[in-house]
């Protein structure tokens, strides 16, 4: 318990498939590199699109992590759910007993089961209504990939999806963080999978014009910041992590990767596809992120932005920074967009930035963005982590999303000292 | 312990097939008319479940502009129109920049026509020609981002899915919200517009649906022992959930306390529930103690009794493990769905506005259809056939969705209101 009572929430465990590898180890070694995982689409034919490329997660096989039956009875997204989920288990040590109760399970996502929606819509179209799966709504609705993820460990806590597109694995955590708090579960799973890698979401997309057409440079393509950025990489993941109380954590020994300590979240009410250019409601969330940690914006040390590489949100977003933390503070605060290096994995990547910001605060290493060559001018005023990982002294961090639809979501993280709190 | 405010319900929105407008459809629902008949929104040849409960004579201009009209799906109109009429209801006018009151609009499966459409046309004619649009239209957050863009809602914003309990847990988290002291207001519930050529295909390949095409109007049979699967319904149910203090402070009209949610997981299969019944009984307990109240003091269950045969049994057993055999003998008991049908993520959003209604007015709508009590359904005190008046100091709505997610509601009489 902290002084004003409440229950701590930390970080224990990290679990991730994503484009930078498989597992808490191999994402840090690339993030620390500053690797690109970005490559020509291989999930379906796109050989003759205007988009060819995304950040896919190679090398990713469901039954490394699951029963043959039950990976046949699972889209892609609750593969890369459970998946996540097991490795962050194993990562925190925390023993399941035998009934599940008290821990539970929040696994965000954007576009669902969108790779059996659509093959099966196909096969209604081309053969008829009685030909269509009778696994069609358990492998493409929006809540399996946390439905499968309290099947396969057995978890039965509270377990919901939460689907707030961009912002949705940002959201998953700080939700997660109040069921601990108000006293519902003693630890969740919380996170998102999501492949969005899929022709219906390319090809919306695209017609959005949100994506980056670098097919001949898919490295180079996400530039967020960058002056010739010109649009974000579809990605796909499971990136999960295990919140549990402070005490329970301390209790059992377990390694703290940081605390959770405050959760901001706000609506832009402003347009379906654009941000508020104001940033009014971004910087609410921001502030009541800080607040609900007993932060002020001078103890920020580190952010890890949104940074969709779309020209007006970057801008807008540094605007925002600068706003709501003062010039001052925003002249010294780190920021990094690491969807430079693993893409937008949509309704996964909150959680991918938040372990990621998580293991930025314990190892003491700013991960950079890449690609970030010159500076767009409309984006100075913060200390871009630009290119190369950097030694830092992070106590606290924010890691930020900010959703299709105006969903903002911001996470505050902080660094435990030992025997502290 | 922080200091938690009270939740209360001051306003109800209801778009539904029993009616557009809580009170339309709470006369509907006390009168125990079924909405029940063929579908009218496609072409059913080929389809071996033909009916559903549609919402009829619904014209989404009557609650949004024109332009903003086009940019929604169905789902979406449904979202916005419920939250307008809840918000009117509640006559409550959100003032400022709408900070402190935010939105959870829950669904079960998001833009169904829309992306049939869409995906049509994008197998017909090809990436180049794909419509601006058809992400931001599709993705099952949207109803929520429309709602609080239509409405100046500017606080949290949310969107959970979980199959049928979608509507309840999005009330539950949205109360929890307000407790944790960041929002005033939440506009709260789920919606569902479904009755597509692709989800019913894909509904009834799962076995789920009823299949009495003949008769429409009598399939959805909760706890009969003809039952052979639910009807699967449209439409949006959205309630207004104010702190106590924020109601009283603005004099509002108090409908009842939401006093418990309660969450859990059965962890059992994709479709069936645990025949146990435990991690159901695991919610309504926690919805209880949330509420500070015993299980003896339950009046009323509305039930998640979707008329599956799997299903309601097990239900049943678990409410009289909660309460005892010798209690649940005089615990009310009915399912709305033999009514409205089974509105997915709307589900718990038209149960909410329909308990809250009968913890208001002391009359319980009833289930109607049972020729032949299920005797594995037996032991509670079903409310069948026409509404009772009856004093509901205390009561729950119950739903379970698909994949094991369990959600439970506690609703109270609020003395003073």
């Amino acid at each position: 318990m902290s002084d004003n009572g409440r229950v701590r929430v930390v970080m224990t465990g990290i679990g991730v498939v994503c484009p930078l590898g498989i597992g808490r180890e191999e994402m840090w070694r690339s993030v620390v590199e500053g690797r690109s995982g970005a490559g020509l689409i291989t999930l379906f034919d796109a050989s003759d699109w205007a988009v060819r490329i995304a950040c896919e997660a190679h090398g990713f096989e469901p039954t490394d992590f699951m029963h043959r039956r039950a990976a046949r009875r699972m889209d892609r997204y609750a593969q890369l759910a459970v998946a996540a989920a097991r490795l962050a288990l194993a990562d925190s040590g925390l023993v399941i007993d035998h009934d599940g109760a008290g821990i539970g399970a929040i696994i965000g996502n954007g576009g669902s089961g969108a790779i059996s929606r659509e093959e099966q819509h196909r096969v209604m179209i081309e053969r008829g209504p009685d030909r269509v799966s009778p696994l069609t709504i358990p492998l493409s609705v929006a809540n399996m990939g946390a439905g499968q993820v309290s099947i396969e460990l057995g978890l039965r806590g509270p377990v919901t999806a939460v689907c707030t597109a961009c912002a949705a694995g940002t959201d998953a955590i700080g939700n997660a963080v109040e069921i601990i708090r108000r006293g519902d579960a003693r630890a969740m799973l919380a996170g998102g999978g999501d492949t969005l890698i899929t022709p219906f979401f390319v090809a919306g997309f695209d017609a959005m014009r949100v994506l980056s057409h670098r097919n001949d440079d898919p490295a180079g393509a996400a530039r967020p910041f960058d002056q010739d950025r010109d649009g974000f990489l579809v990605g796909e993941a499971g990136a999960v992590v295990v919140l549990e109380r402070m005490e329970d954590a301390r209790a059992r020994g377990a390694h703290i990767i940081c605390e959770v300590a405050g959760y901001g979240a706000s609506a832009d009410g402003h347009h379906i596809t654009d941000p508020d250019p104001t940033g009014a409601a971004q910087a609410r969330a921001v502030k009541m992120a800080l607040d609900d940690a007993g932060l002020a914006p001078a103890d920020v040390d580190h952010v890890n932005a949104h940074g969709g590489a779309s020209q007006p949100g970057d801008r807008a977003e540094v605007k925002m920074l600068q706003a709501v933390l003062g010039e001052d503070v925003a002249a010294r605060v780190a920021v990094s967009a690491t969807k430079s290096m693993h893409g937008h994995c949509m309704g996964a990547t909150g959680a991918l930035e938040a372990a990621i910001t998580g293991l930025a605060i314990k190892e003491s290493i700013l991960p950079p963005t890449i690609n970030l060559h010159t500076v767009d001018p409309e984006c100075v005023g913060v200390d871009h982590v630009a290119n190369q990982a950097r030694p830092a002294d992070i106590r606290v961090a924010l890691s930020a999303s900010y959703g299709l639809g105006g969903h903002n979501a911001v996470l505050a993280l902080t660094r435990t000292e030992n025997g502290a709190g | 312990m922080r200091d938690e405010p009270r939740v209360v319900i001051t306003g109800l929105g209801m778009v539904s097939p029993l009616g557009i407008g809580w009170r339309e459809a709470w006369e509907a629902a006390l009168a125990g008319h079924s909405a029940a008949g063929p579908i009218t929104r496609f072409d059913t040849s080929g389809h071996a479940c033909r009916i559903a409960c549609e919402v009829r004579d619904f014209v989404a201009e009557d609650f949004v502009d024109k332009r903003s009209v086009r940019r929604m799906d169905r789902v979406s109109q449904f979202a916005v129109a419920a939250a307008r009429m809840a918000l009117e209801d509640a006559d409550l006018v959100i003032e400022g920049d709408g900070a402190r009151a935010g939105t959870a609009i829950s669904t079960g499966n998001g833009s169904s026509e829309s992306f049939e459409e869409h995906h049509l046309s994008l197998l017909e004619r090809g990436p180049e020609r794909a419509s601006p649009l058809m992400v931001p239209v599709t993705i099952v957050s949207m109803s929520a981002g429309h709602v609080s863009m239509q409405l100046g809602l500017r606080g949290p914003s949310s969107c959970v899915v979980t199959a049928c309990a979608s509507g309840n847990h999005g009330i539950g988290d949205a109360a929890a919200v307000i407790r944790r002291g960041v929002a005033d207001v939440m506009v709260a519930g789920g919606t569902e517009a479904g009755v597509t050529a692709y989800c019913m295909a894909s509904l009834d390949a799962t076995r789920a649906l009823s299949r009495r095409n003949d008769a429409p109007e009598t399939a959805s049979r909760p706890f009969d022992v003809g039952r052979d699967g639910f009807v699967s319904a449209e439409g949006a149910g959205i309630v207004v959930l104010e702190s106590l203090e924020h109601a009283r402070e603005r004099g509002a009209r108090i409908i009842c306390e939401l006093s418990g949610y309660g969450a859990s997981s059965d962890a059992y299969h994709l479709t069936d529930p645990d025949p146990s019944g435990r991690w159901q009984v695991a919610a309504m307990n926690m919805a209880l103690e949330r509420a500070g109240r015993e299980p003896h003091e339950v009046d009323y269950v509305n039930a998640h009794g979707t008329s599956t045969p799997a299903g309601d049994p097990v239900e049943i057993g678990a409410i009289r493990q909660l309460v005892g055999d010798e209690r649940a003998r005089d615990v009310m008991v009915s399912s709305t769905k033999s009514m409205h049908g089974h509105g997915m993520g709307a589900a718990g959003g038209f149960e909410a506005v329909l308990t809250a209604l009968a913890v208001r007015e002391g009359r319980v709508p009833p289930t109607i259809n049972v020729d032949e009590l299920d005797e594995a359904c037996g032991g509670v005190d079903h409310v069948l056939g026409e509404a009772r008046e009856a004093r509901v100091d205390l009561a729950l709505s119950n739903s379970f969705g698909f994949g094991g997610h369990n959600a439970v509601l506690a609703f109270s009489s609020v003395e003073d209101a």
